[in-house]
């Protein structure tokens, strides 16, 4: 719908006669005003371009002459001509209707601001705000406190002897009844998993992660590692998937859907599928290494350095202009609580609704696995890479695991370490590795479903060889160094 | 339906203002870029229905990325009734400068300055029927995360559907 009425901007004469010649000469309904169109073509709008070319027939020559023509008369491109004699008129109107008074308190704001992109003050600052958001309150209260009181109390103790009992009244076959509430079974390991271990951790994360948003920390700590990210083919943006994956890789191998281009989305889904441990697996692995200090900076540096050194890879293999990245930062704000919260459960709503149905599926498949010995025949298979990096073979069981459940894998670990069967440096090294073995089969699917079969597999096999290559890499080099963590 | 089409640059508060005149939420966003995928609610003024469409954030009727370009599809193939064109009241220097590309396009305007509050702390003070007789389009000074100017909003809406549309 055109209004009859139309606010014109004038331009210079040149231009103006330019724009007469052109508007006469459109004849096709742009359902823009024809001197908006002109002005389009003269910036060189591609889209517009292509229409002209479609529907003006015989015209579209003569229209693309006047264009050429017009261009030399000018030392810059018309598409700042126009934007800077258009912005000459807003600030006129702006200067005409605005008045400004006293100061607000924008010191301590500002101050702060800076500082959050400030290279050197920066960092502590976001060193503070992991401690607090993820490591004490997602970390210990949401995947601590609250998975332990839903697990133990309501799951444990309640539900499943519940499910259980049912089953097995109801449903006469012993192998429908492992699909159902067996060990993997969909309602006891699907169903569990998902509600009481992800939902806490990511309702926690969610709650975090909605006051950082709201505050307005996001766009400032783009812009603080936006240089080291442009290093590995990703811009600033990337931080949202990247720091969402440290609560659920899966969820932020969704939430890549906002990066721009084709090529960041599948560095991104990479680089969360290889080096980012999800909040679950951070959690087992810190308890893992919590003695020993010395081995949890080594597995530190090596999944950073992992990260840093393929992303940069990643980036310089794949085809793909450097992202752009230009951002408004906006000033920082108080969170509103009833946004905070009202956001927080849209976001769970919606991911339990995506990812609840892969949790089911990944216990079928989990069943199928057992039933056909594909189970047996992969755990035999993992045990020779898993001496190679110098592990016990009875760890190719957790790696099996740690596929289906990144959690589940590492806790593997655990009870051999209590067993004591494994030493220092075989913690470490197996650390390492199942940091950066196979995301879990929910994020797999994610990453299938986003990126395609082609992409989605090629990624786990890289991966699958990867993680072993670089387990094996720090298992000689401990030795070598002759060190005993 | 006749539609009515969010538009703005990122982070001004579009969502915020299509969540105050839809009621239902949509994600609310402090991080620019992040509506790329576009909302669309139902939302009653005076006696007539209508469609609103949160579009994803743009800077110029030139799109330069992939979300500017779905933004300007919708504006010109959905053929909204009006647009509501989001700005942040601190900057409008900056801003207007779309506004006013969008009415050499000939498209229906109403202008939203919004996050009033934030311009009034910095004391900046808008004058809104000077800027309305500037521009010959109606604007609105908001507070969207309050609501706070929402029902100047519907009543301008509801004059500019029965005296255009």
């Amino acid at each position: 719908m055109l209004r009859d009425f139309v606010k014109n901007i004038g331009y210079d004469d040149p231009l103006e006669i330019c724009l007469s010649e052109l508007e006469a000469l459109l004849q096709y309904n742009y359902r823009i005003s024809k001197r908006s169109a002109a002005l389009l073509l003269l910036q060189e709008d591609p889209e517009m371009f292509e229409l002209v070319r479609k529907n003006e027939a015989e015209r579209a020559e003569k229209i693309f002459s006047i264009i050429e023509k017009i261009k030399p008369h000018y030392s810059y491109p018309l598409a700042y001509i126009i934007s800077e004699r258009r912005q000459r008129e807003a600030s006129r109107i702006a200067a005409a209707v605005t008045t400004v008074g006293k100061k607000g308190s924008l010191g301590i704001k500002e101050a702060l601001s800076r500082a959050m992109m400030n290279p050197f003050i920066g960092g502590p600052i976001l060193l503070a705000v992991m401690y607090y958001g993820l490591y004490k309150f997602v970390g210990n209260f949401g995947a601590g406190v609250v998975v332990d009181f839903l697990e133990d109390k309501v799951f444990d103790q309640h539900l499943n002897p519940v499910f259980i009992d049912v089953v097995n009244r109801f449903v006469p076959y012993p192998v429908l009844r492992d699909l159902i509430a067996g060990d993997y079974g969909i309602l006891t390991l699907g169903f569990r998993y998902a509600f009481a271990i992800v939902l806490p951790i990511v309702a926690t994360f969610f709650f975090a992660f909605a006051i950082i948003e709201d505050s307005g920390y996001l766009p400032r700590l783009a812009m603080l590692v936006d240089q080291i990210f442009k290093k590995i083919g990703l811009s600033g943006r990337a931080v949202i998937p990247l720091v969402l994956g440290l609560g659920c890789s899966t969820m932020a191998t969704m939430v890549t859907r906002t990066l721009p281009t084709k090529r960041e989305r599948i560095i991104a889904t990479f680089l969360l599928a290889l080096a980012i441990p999800c909040s679950a697996q951070m959690g087992v692995i810190l308890a893992l290494l919590e003695s020993r200090p010395l081995g949890l900076i080594i597995w530190l540096s090596v999944i950073v350095g992992v990260f840093m050194i393929v992303g940069f890879l990643a980036s310089k293999i794949m085809p793909g202009e450097l992202p752009s990245f230009y951002m408004e930062i906006p000033p920082l704000r108080f969170p509103q609580p009833s946004n905070v919260l009202r956001k927080t459960w849209s976001r769970m709503k919606w991911y339990f609704l995506e990812v609840l149905p892969l949790f089911m599926l990944a216990s079928v498949l989990i069943w199928v696995g057992k039933i056909t010995g594909v189970f047996g025949f992969l755990v035999r298979l993992l045990e020779h890479p898993v001496r190679w990096i110098g592990l016990p073979s009875e760890s190719a069981v957790a790696f099996l695991f740690g596929f289906f459940r990144r959690d589940y894998g590492a806790a593997g670990l655990y009870d051999l370490k209590t067993q004591g069967l494994l030493n220092g440096n075989q913690l470490v090294v197996a650390c390492v590795t199942l940091t950066l073995f196979l995301p879990c089969i929910a994020q797999l699917l994610m990453n299938i479903k986003e990126r395609g079969m082609r992409v989605g597999v090629a990624m786990s096999v890289f991966i699958l060889f990867f993680s072993f290559g670089t387990g094996w890499l720090v298992y000689v080099a401990l030795n070598l160094l002759g060190l005993n963590l | 339906m006749r539609k009515i089409a969010i538009v703005g640059s990122p982070n001004v508060g579009k969502s915020v203002i299509f969540n105050n005149l839809t009621g239902s939420y949509a994600d609310v966003s402090n991080y620019p870029g992040t509506t790329v995928e576009v909302s669309r609610g139902k939302c009653r003024i005076g006696e007539e229905d209508f469609e609103v469409i949160d579009t994803p954030g743009m800077y110029s009727l030139l799109p330069i990325s992939e979300e500017e370009k779905v933004g300007r599809s919708i504006l010109l193939d959905e053929n909204p009734c009006l647009l509501l064109h989001v700005v942040d009241a601190k900057n409008i220097e900056r801003m207007l400068s779309m506004t006013l590309q969008l009415l050499e396009a000939g498209l229906p305007v109403l202008l939203v300055l919004n996050v009033f509050d934030e311009a009034q702390a910095l004391g900046i003070d808008i004058d809104t029927a000077h800027l309305e007789k500037e521009l010959k389009v109606p604007a609105v000074k908001t507070v969207g995360t309050k609501g706070a100017g929402m029902d100047i909003l519907r009543g301008k809406i509801e004059e500019h559907v029965k005296r255009f549309c």
